[in-house]
């Protein structure tokens, strides 16, 4: 079976290699060089570095970006992990309802969860004229109280699912063997619960800061010219005075070396930590007294309720009359029908690309999955590692990075929606190759031998045995892939052009235009879209199989 | 029937050998075991005779057919695995007849089989039900049909029985046997379980660090093992050092000196002065209360340092020396004749009963 020859698989070895290559690693050294490259395009080691940290216009922004990423990863790991340890843990009514509310805030982009926070708490905002009548103000929501808001509420429910499924993991006799040994209630949970969960937690804490890095929408929207890296480097870039791709790359190159080496340090952690549970009892849900209870109760629905506040948002404003940016109390479809009247192609644009990227990124994903497993080696272990760097490259730089490469020849394909395309289905090639990996892991390869010694060939025995066995993983890896593609906005904001643009680009551009009935319109089919695999996925794999992230 | 012939067998990972230099004939009809601890290359020799694995040198041939360069999905092998390797998303129907479908059986054809085998294996009833509603027991069973249904030329298990509970694995040992005999089918059997390789093969072959150690039916293994892994790895064995004497009473008897002193006549070979290697099994041991024998016995004497009754037996540890402890099984013991721990003791055994290990002097 081990017969190195050219068949079918390394057909896929070099195309997984060639797509990460022309898309990815060559897109990024060109950012690299270009932020190395000095104002007459000679190569000045450091000019371009030593100007960025000069300048305090240039310079706050690194300093703006780690802040607001550093206590949102906080923020969320906290009251993540809060939420998670009540529902696990104590008999709090309702856990269904909290499960399911923690995932559905995940379905709205964070640009979106950043307007609705403007529709509510803006300068025109709902509640904000409702308590105006009755003569209160509120400190206002922009700059980076606003973001740090967002960011938190967007991103405690990721921390919150990674713990809970954590926690399922750890055995009951794990606490009373730490009890039983005379270590309190408080130690036992510093010193046996949390380390087993330090995969987990630190898995969760990578997510919630590399994404709060790259997160491109929320500094935009409610950050009032706060300046953030992505949001700089796209306003260096896409300059009206002209651009500055040397500037542009230069800011980059720094969010791709902090997100990488966040990334390294956790996986190094990661790896270092990484324990075999063995759960055959899982934790034991506490009765609590009835005050107590309440106070719990009371908590973990305040912060599922804040969670939900967006989503809730949009979706009501959708359906209120508005004039600019004030929204009436009443019932109307008149933002819907601006909506299908005047941008019925972007919401084309969304679904086609979107539907293609994810079938891409599904098709390669389960290939590649089994190649990383099934057959192990040095090329694949890098083909493993370069796919992943997706992860953690911010959608800003991949599409800056695409636009330097390919508009100019040999490959033209600035202002077709191929690019548009090539980055989506790079960017989240990442999640169905991941949670197909994980699944290929878990199935015993003597399965597959089995049909292979009844008589069917490795090929058909890949299609036969193989594929139904993913099935789960391939279903959650297309879900995540849905979601996190469809309300894309990072580098669709460069990347389209005219006829191109996505609905994404499109909320974008009505916000700043102050079309807020228009906007919340087309977040909620946004939020719809997004829910639709999501509710599918709960019904067919259960919970569990919902997410594998 | 098929008969298997492996030549030279050599597999490396990496820098080990994993299977060095391997050779062997199994007879048709006959179920071959290989027995050892884990990591010898049993089950890589398995995998290689299965053809899911590669060998880096040697060829296998069944009947006279070489198959080394035949795919594992056309060499017609049905394989038991030890995981069951069950396919969790069929039916146990669906399961066996997968391999019949493959073949492009026609359906009613495949019904019939499937029907026979489900029979066969006692899974009658249960061919709607999914893997995950079985017991271990049952999805054994189903893989057995899956692997015979297809009327393998010969029928490979990695060791069936690991993942079952004492009870079971004893009824499904007896069910394989049943099954093989009946069908007459070449069958290799891989196990670390000595007991179970004892209790269900014609053949066994010992395996050590990738060879071949000895081959032989379960008696001569037992009663008659060529070295001293063999005689340590099948059964319990009481080893003990010796030099020769001279010739002893009987034609094929020698006079001795034990290690720590006493006189034995045993059935052994050897030149007088020659250091020898004497095994002696727990259950081929006497006992006689106290330490005053006659020198015509072959005695030990000793300190019980343990005692585990086990109802029709009673397996005393025996401390002989500081450096020697003797394990000994008494049949059938006498109510009045049970010892104690620290109870002096003579252990005596008939010279026919040592077995002599060649090449083996030192302790180790």
């Amino acid at each position: 079976m081990a017969r190195r020859h050219r068949d079918f698989w390394w057909s896929i070895t070099v195309l997984a290699f060639l797509a990460v290559l022309a898309f990815l690693v060559y897109p990024l050294a060109v950012v690299l060089l270009t932020s190395l490259r000095g104002e007459e395009k000679r190569f000045v080691l450091a000019e371009n570095y030593h100007r960025f940290f000069a300048h305090r216009y240039y310079y706050s922004s690194i300093i703006n970006s780690l802040y607001l990423s550093t206590l949102a990863t906080l923020g969320a790991l906290g009251l993540g992990t809060s939420l998670a340890f009540a529902v696990a843990r104590y008999s709090l009514p309702g856990k269904t309802f909290l499960r399911t509310a923690a995932n559905l805030a995940l379905l709205s982009p964070p640009f979106i969860g950043a307007y609705s926070w403007v529709v509510l708490f803006g300068r025109m905002g709902l509640a904000n004229r409702a308590l105006s009548t009755i003569g209160w103000s509120l400190p206002t929501i922009y700059g980076w109280r606003g973001i740090l808001l967002v960011f938190i509420v967007q991103y405690f429910p990721f921390v919150f699912l990674l713990v809970s499924a954590a926690l399922r993991s750890v055995d009951q006799s794990v606490e009373d063997a730490a009890l039983s040994l005379g270590s309190p209630p408080r130690r036992t949970l510093t010193t046996a619960i949390l380390p087993i969960l330090a995969p987990s937690l630190t898995a969760g804490a990578l997510l919630v800061f590399m994404a709060t890095m790259a997160d491109f929408g929320t500094p935009m929207i409610i950050g009032e010219g706060l300046r953030t890296l992505p949001t700089l480097m796209y306003g260096e870039f896409i300059n009206e005075l002209g651009g500055n791709p040397a500037m542009a790359s230069t800011l980059g190159s720094l969010l791709i070396l902090v997100n990488t080496a966040a990334l390294m340090a956790q996986r190094y952690y990661a790896f270092k930590k990484a324990y075999n549970v063995v759960c055959i009892q899982p934790l034991q849900v506490r009765r609590l007294r009835s005050g107590r209870r309440f106070a719990l109760t009371l908590f973990a629905y305040a912060v599922v309720g804040v969670a939900l506040i967006p989503s809730v948002t949009i979706i009501i404003s959708s359906f209120m009359p508005t004039r600019g940016p004030v929204m009436y109390a009443g019932l109307s479809l008149q933002s819907y029908q601006t909506v299908f009247y005047r941008i019925p192609r972007a919401i084309a644009n969304t679904f086609g690309l979107t539907a293609v990227a994810v079938a891409l990124d599904v098709l390669l994903g389960v290939l590649v999955a089994y190649l990383l497993a099934r057959r192990p080696s040095r090329a694949h272990a890098l083909l493993d590692g370069l796919i992943m760097l997706a992860y953690a490259i911010p959608g800003t730089v991949v599409g800056v990075g695409l636009i330097v490469v390919y508009n100019r020849p040999p490959v033209v394909l600035t202002g077709t929606w191929i690019i548009l395309l090539v980055s989506y289905f790079i960017r989240h090639l990442p999640y169905p190759v991941r949670s197909c990996t994980a699944m290929l892991q878990q199935i015993d390869i003597r399965v597959e031998e089995a049909s292979v010694s009844l008589g069917v060939p490795p090929f058909r025995t890949f299609f036969k045995v193989t594929i139904p066995l993913m099935f789960p993983a391939i279903i959650s890896g297309a879900a995540l892939c849905w979601m996190t593609t469809i309300g894309e906005l990072s580098s669709s904001i460069l990347l389209y052009s005219g006829p191109w643009a996505t609905m994404s680009v499109a909320i974008f551009t009505e916000v700043f235009s102050n079309h807020f009935g228009t906007a919340s319109a087309l977040a909620s089919i946004l939020i719809a879209a997004a829910f639709v695999p999501l509710f599918l996925t709960y019904r067919f794999l259960g919970e569990r199989g919902a997410l594998g992230v | 029937m098929t008969r298997v012939r492996v030549h030279g067998i050599v597999k490396r990972f990496g820098e080990a050998a994993a299977i060095d230099g391997v050779s062997l004939d199994v007879r048709p009809g006959e179920l071959f075991t290989l027995v050892g601890p884990s990591g010898c290359g049993k089950t890589t020799l398995l995998r290689i005779v299965a053809g899911l694995l590669e060998q880096d040198a040697g060829s296998v041939l069944f009947n006279d057919d070489r198959m080394d360069e035949v795919p594992p999905y056309l060499r017609n092998i049905g394989v038991v695995f030890q995981n069951y390797a069950i396919f969790p998303h069929l039916t146990v129907g669906e399961n066996i007849s997968y391999g019949l479908r493959a073949r492009r059986v026609a359906a009613e054809r495949i019904a019939a089989k499937v029907e026979e085998a489900s029979r066969l294996v006692q899974l009658e009833g249960l061919l709607d039900r999914m893997p995950a509603q079985l017991s271990g027991g049952q999805q054994q069973r189903v893989v057995l049909a899956r692997a015979l249904v297809i009327e393998p030329r010969l029928l490979l298990m990695d060791e069936p029985l690991s993942n079952l509970d004492a009870k079971l694995r004893v009824q499904i040992r007896s069910l394989i046997r049943a099954v093989q005999r009946t069908l007459q089918i070449t069958t290799i059997y891989v196990t670390h379980d000595q007991e179970e390789a004892l209790a269900i093969s014609d053949t066994i072959a010992v395996m050590d660090r990738g060879q071949i150690l000895q081959v032989g039916k379960p008696w001569e293994l037992y009663l008659r093992p060529g070295n001293r892994f063999v005689a340590d790895f099948i059964g319990t064995m009481n080893i003990l050092h010796a030099r020769v004497e001279g010739p002893g009473h009987g034609p094929s008897d020698l006079a001795v000196v034990t290690e720590f002193g006493e006189r034995w006549q045993v059935r052994a070979g050897g030149q007088p002065g020659e250091a020898i290697c004497i095994g002696i099994r727990p259950e081929s041991l006497q006992l006689e209360p106290g330490t005053n024998v006659t020198d015509a016995w072959n005695a030990l004497k000793g300190t019980v340092s343990e005692v585990a009754y086990l109802g029709a037996v009673v397996r005393y540890q025996v401390q002989v020396a500081d450096s020697l402890r003797v394990v000994a099984d008494i049949h059938d013991p006498d109510f009045e004749a049970i010892c104690g721990v620290g109870d002096r003791l003579t252990l005596w055994f008939a010279g026919s009963r040592a077995i002599a290990l060649p090449g083996a002097a030192g302790r180790d």
